[in-house]
């Protein structure tokens, strides 16, 4: 039976229910308060308004962490009835998804690219609270209508710039996708319902562990469920072959949203998508027999095409946008190589870990690259990434900022790109039993697709010093586009130089957040026994330069 | 009196429904045709949803009602859907004249 | 007899699926999702849960259908004629992988012994002493949802306030006319 409401958790919940009403308030102060003023002015007045929000409620998760939720590793940390994670799980990737807000809040402020900015800002305040609920949520119903309220909002911030119609098209194109995706993941869940007769993420692993096949065999309603889940969440994080909305809506949304949909509803998907595939569906991942695969084997395939595609096709590419839409479809690639560990590893936790990891610094150096995009787009009214050219050298700060930033995205040490590979690689790697070849030939994949993808990075390099600008010079920053870049770029070079300070705060995150089936576990070291095959890594305070790499010694401490 | 129906009735009718809905998707060149195609195939899942719990047991700590809550908010998110997609398809419609999915061509993809 | 009724009833339902999709005038494809709608509500009667198809009715008839057919006579394609559907290669593609999903959901459902073997479904007697939550539930549901959304399901209940908010926000911002909106055809030049 439910129990009844506790006060407790609406004051773990504060900062959300604090969040909502600030959208609230910004539709009523646009309407009342700014109804006269223009666009210019609005713009500037609510965003100020929506950032002191945003940064109250990072302030706010980040003395709940410490205060009132504390770091309690095996106590039950779930609230409103089991429903919400309320632990550290919660209050870190909500503090993570509220500093994505802010910059990208920030990004809005460069300049009017809509009318409507009371709901503008409200609708990233309230997709920025559905991407915290889902990455809370512990329950498929909450899930699912959290991953909706998301998309929606994001449809209407992508369709909002409307002076543009590429805005209105890359909207339609974002809500056809979207909706069909999230129809057939319905279907999913509820064949998942159906076998299990429950919606808790926990229950559903724990009834999928104790029926007595194990894996898929013979249960095709079971794969037909994972299939459609895939699907859905393949969408959500633009993997291929479901990707064909991002490169168009990124295109057509104004540079800010895009930067939101690439960090924040990225972030979001991939760890909801953990939940689901390594927490609830986990036992279905292995390869129990060679009729039934399980995930992994699927998952492998699309996490090969999408690395492999959204690299070759960045190559071609010559607008900005574009350009990062296809590098955060390939990036999409890697998670899922962090994914697949997650479902299979021996080290759950730390794959998960890693994968974090992954995420965080993924998500701050795309905000810095649409924060370039923004730049171009406000000065010169075009993405081509010729608009680039000289701009190294006319602003050497910026450059090198760039550059700190395109090395992370390739995967070069001393950033936290470097970093963010080699820690998923490494757990990749660490996959005992039957599927340890998968893993080690789409490591070498990973591996060749980040040589790939150099080449499109030093691109922008390339443009930005090694070409004479031709046209006249852009203005400056400016406050609001020297934040994100900078702060993205400083806290990738931090996190490259001491990222055991980061990886510790994520392995702490997974092991309080993350549930998994405890007889699963029982499974894997039963097939790692026969299989004792276990790589002496990651007793990685950092010192070791590996061999997936040539790393340069001496990074950090 | 209706007892002597078997749960697997009603997931044959709720698949052959889903079927169709992804049929109309596939097939609908027209916005609305897809918006309703898609209304379709929620429709079967909430009959999956409703069909389980009636025939399932309840399960321990989720309250007696797991699967009618999750039908209900499916019927929620599906208005809110509704409502964003014709606001879009207007939007586009504006500026194309038309409400074909395939005829708008402004982005190249 | 119910039996009867049951086969009668879906097989109506599927053919307005079918109908939804294949009908050219999206006027009519529109009437027969209404009627594929009510099909919907009378499973749900069927599985003993009128709360629902009393929603079921006033949501998806009441407000969603109204709403597409203002969609429909909005954008003024309701001829349709051979635009609204596609032809030729296209349309055996659609049927061919739709039927390809029914079979294997088909193939599925009777692989899965625990749900073929749920010929009956379980009974929740409701008398005067003993009532399980179950039999409450199914006996008034209406009260049953309420409590149920002020306590285990307060939060997707307040997030779904939510949704629809941003719904009806958003949906007014985009079909909302503005001067800076950019209505001709040929005023945007084709991005580089």
């Amino acid at each position: 039976m439910s129990s009844g409401l506790i006060l407790k958790d609406f004051l773990i919940f504060s900062p959300v229910i604090i969040l909502t009403i600030w959208g609230l308030l910004s539709l009523i102060l646009d309407l009342t308060v700014l109804a006269n003023a223009d666009s210019d002015t609005r713009n500037r007045g609510l965003g100020m308004f929506t950032l002191l929000g945003l940064v109250g409620s990072l302030v706010l998760c980040q003395y709940l962490a410490f205060d009132v939720i504390g770091p309690a590793p095996g106590k039950d940390s779930r609230i409103f009835s089991g429903t919400l994670n309320g632990g550290l799980l919660y209050s870190q990737f909500a503090s993570l998804v509220l500093l994505f807000a802010i910059l990208v809040c920030c990004l809005s402020m460069v300049w009017s690219f809509t009318t409507h900015w009371g709901e503008y800002y409200a609708m990233l305040m309230w997709s920025a609270i559905s991407m915290i609920i889902l990455v809370a949520a512990e329950d498929l119903l909450t899930l699912f209508l959290s991953l909706e309220t998301m998309t929606i909002c994001l449809y209407l911030m992508t369709a909002m710039e409307k002076s543009k119609r590429r805005s209105a098209e890359a909207g339609l194109k974002y809500f056809v996708y979207g909706s069909v995706s999230s129809a057939l993941f319905l279907f999913g869940l509820s064949l998942v319902y159906g076998q299990t007769g429950s919606t808790s993420i926990e229950s559903i692993g724990h009834v999928l562990s104790t029926t007595e096949k194990p894996g898929l065999t013979g249960n095709v309603a079971g794969g037909v469920a994972v299939l459609l889940i895939m699907v859905g969440f393949g969408f959500k994080i633009s993997a291929v072959p479901f990707h064909q909305w991002a490169p168009d809506a990124y295109e057509g949304a104004p540079a800010p949203v895009a930067a939101w949909l690439a960090s924040g509803s990225k972030l979001a998907s991939l760890v909801a998508m953990v939940k689901v595939m390594g927490g609830a569906l986990g036992t279905w991942a292995v390869t129990s027999s060679p009729t039934s695969p399980g995930w992994v084997g699927l998952m492998a395939m699309i996490s090969a095409a999408t690395m492999t595609y959204g690299n070759f096709t960045a190559l071609g590419q010559t607008n900005l946008k574009r350009l990062l839409a296809y590098s955060s479809i390939a990036h999409a690639g890697y998670m899922l190589i962090g994914v697949i560990a997650v479902g299979i590893s021996e080290r759950r936790e730390e794959a998960a870990a890693a994968l974090f990891f992954y995420l965080v610094i993924y998500g701050l150096t795309t905000i810095a690259g649409f924060a370039l995009a923004t730049w171009i787009d406000r000065d010169r009214g075009s993405e081509a990434v010729d608009n680039l050219n000289g701009l190294g050298r006319k602003h050497p700060y910026i450059g090198v900022a760039v550059c700190i930033l395109m090395l992370s995205m390739i995967g070069i040490p001393p950033t936290a790109g470097f970093f963010g590979k080699l820690y998923m690689f490494m757990e990749a790697l660490n996959v005992g039993g039957a599927d340890r070849v998968t893993m080690i030939g789409l490591v070498a994949l990973g591996l060749f697709n980040s040589v790939v993808s150099a080449f499109y990075y030093i691109r922008i390099l390339k443009a930005m010093f090694l070409r004479d600008s031709d046209q006249a010079n852009l203005r400056g920053l400016g406050p609001e586009l020297a934040l994100p870049l900078f702060v993205g770029s400083a806290l990738t070079l931090l996190f490259g130089l001491r990222p055991a300070a980061l990886l510790e705060d994520m392995e702490q995150i997974s092991m309080s957040g993350l549930t998994f089936a405890q007889k699963a576990d029982d499974q894997m070291s039963a097939s790692a026994a026969i299989t004792p095959v276990v790589l002496p890594v990651r007793q990685l305070p950092i010192s070791i330069p590996t061999e997936t790499k040539p790393a340069t010694p001496a990074t950090g401490n | 009196m209706s007892q002597q129906i078997p749960l697997t009735w009603f997931l044959y009718f709720a698949s052959a429904a889903f079927a169709i809905g992804l049929m109309g998707v596939l097939m609908r060149r027209n916005a609305i045709g897809v918006l309703m195609a898609i209304e379709i195939m929620l429709n079967a899942a909430n009959i999956n949803f409703i069909a389980f719990w009636r025939y399932g047991d309840a399960p321990a700590g989720e309250g007696p009602l797991t699967g009618v809550m999750m039908a209900l908010f499916v019927v929620t998110i599906a208005a809110a859907e509704v409502a964003v997609g014709v606001g879009l398809i207007l939007l586009c419609y504006r500026r194309w004249r038309v409400a074909d999915v395939d005829e708008f061509d402004t982005l190249s993809g | 007899m119910i039996q009867a009724l049951f086969i009668a009833l879906s097989a109506f339902g599927l053919f307005m699926a079918l109908g939804t999709v294949f009908a050219r005038n999206l006027v009519h494809a529109a009437l027969y999702l209404v009627a594929f709608f009510f099909v919907v509500a009378c499973q749900f009667v069927l599985l003993e849960a009128e709360f629902m198809a009393a929603i079921q009715v006033l949501i998806y008839i009441g407000a969603v259908a109204v709403l597409l057919m203002f969609g429909i006579m909005l954008t003024r394609n309701i001829t349709g004629d051979e635009t609204t559907i596609v032809t030729g290669q296209w349309r055996l593609l659609g049927i061919g992988v739709a039927g390809a999903v029914m079979i294997v959901l088909f193939l599925g459902i009777n692989g899965f012994k625990p749900w073929t073997d749920l010929g009956v479904r379980p009974e929740f007697p409701v008398t005067a002493e003993s009532t399980t939550p179950r039999g409450q539930a199914i006996l008034a549901m209406t009260p049953t949802v309420g409590r149920e959304m002020m306590t285990r399901y307060v939060v997707p209940f307040e997030l779904a306030g939510l949704l629809l908010t941003a719904a009806l926000v958003g949906a007014v911002v985009l079909a909302q006319y503005d001067r800076t909106d950019e209505t001709s055809a040929a005023a945007e030049s084709p991005q580089p």
